[in-house]
């Protein structure tokens, strides 16, 4: 024998997906223009001593090892999925060399994420 | 002879006369308007320097104030950086430089009183800093004439066209070819 089927006296909200994930950042200065690194990534960072100064960041946690000159380290950041833009496909064609993965909107202005 | 109302029938030939004349310059002045105006464009006319340039409304997306622009390391000569606009961000380029007219970089620090003007073509989009933006003109499609002959071919690739705007010479920008290097 069949029972029937009887709604929920209270309804059941599905929260719409959202992107709630970010990914923190290591912002560093390279004299030009500023970078992020994605912290999950870097092994350490070393002082270069000396009269040039500035700082070895070596990479490779998450990736092949690598390793970036930087002027100087300004922050570690978290950024969120709204912080986050595509490079602007007129800039990509004109990059030599390694490429950006995304460009990152915060406080000190424009970062480029590699 | 008159007629009873004062008009001789020598004054209603002439009047009929005259409005056929009329009516038959009214007619032949349309056919020329219309065999003249053609297909109209909108070209948005800026310029650059002493330099004047124009390009065609339809690819014009936006034209802004510049605020700070963020260098590039390892681009092209020909890109001025990155510019966060209400958000977007967009790519700001060196229009001398890709016209091949300017060696040296353009400063992206005295940038008051200029413009950015924000061309989209092809799914690309850039942003042109330029020191004044002139007019909009709308022009039968017809005028637009061939690039001058004296223009550098490696120049004249990036033309679509020569227009005259107030006693001027202008050329007339390809937006594919400024925003593909």
């Amino acid at each position: 024998m069949r029972r029937a089927v009887r709604r929920p006296a209270v309804a059941v909200v599905v929260p719409e997906p959202v992107t709630t994930g970010s990914v923190d950042l290591l912002v560093v200065d390279d004299g030009t223009a500023l970078r992020g690194y994605d912290c999950r990534d870097v092994v350490r960072v070393e002082e270069v001593a000396g009269e040039t100064g500035g700082y070895i960041v070596r990479l490779g946690r998450l990736g092949p090892p690598r390793e970036v000159a930087c002027r100087e380290i300004l922050a570690s950041v978290a950024l969120t999925a709204r912080e986050i833009r595509p490079v602007p496909p007129a800039l990509r064609d004109r990059i030599e060399g390694e490429k950006p993965w995304a460009v990152g909107i915060i406080e000190r202005g424009i970062c480029l994420l590699y | 002879m008159e007629s009873p109302g004062g008009v001789s029938p020598l004054d209603e030939a002439r009047e009929e006369l005259l409005r056929e004349a009329s009516l038959s310059a009214d007619a032949s002045g349309r056919e020329r308007a219309h065999e003249e105006s053609g297909p109209m464009r909108s070209l948005l006319v800026f310029s650059l320097g002493a330099e004047g340039f124009a390009v065609d409304l339809m690819h014009v997306r936006r034209v802004l104030r510049p605020e700070r622009i963020a260098r590039v390391r390892g681009a092209g000569p020909e890109v001025l950086g990155l510019m966060n606009s209400q958000g977007e961000v967009l790519c700001v380029l060196d229009l001398p430089r890709i016209l091949g007219a300017g060696s040296g970089k353009t400063s992206t620090a005295g940038m008051e009183g200029k413009f950015i003007v924000v061309i989209q073509s092809g799914g690309k989009e850039a942003g042109f800093l330029v020191d004044a933006v002139r007019d909009v003109m709308e022009l039968a499609a017809s005028s637009v004439h061939p690039v001058l002959d004296s223009v550098d071919p490696s120049r004249a690739r990036m033309f679509e066209g020569t227009v005259a705007c107030g006693g001027q010479f202008v050329g007339l920008l390809s937006p594919s070819s400024c925003l593909n290097p």
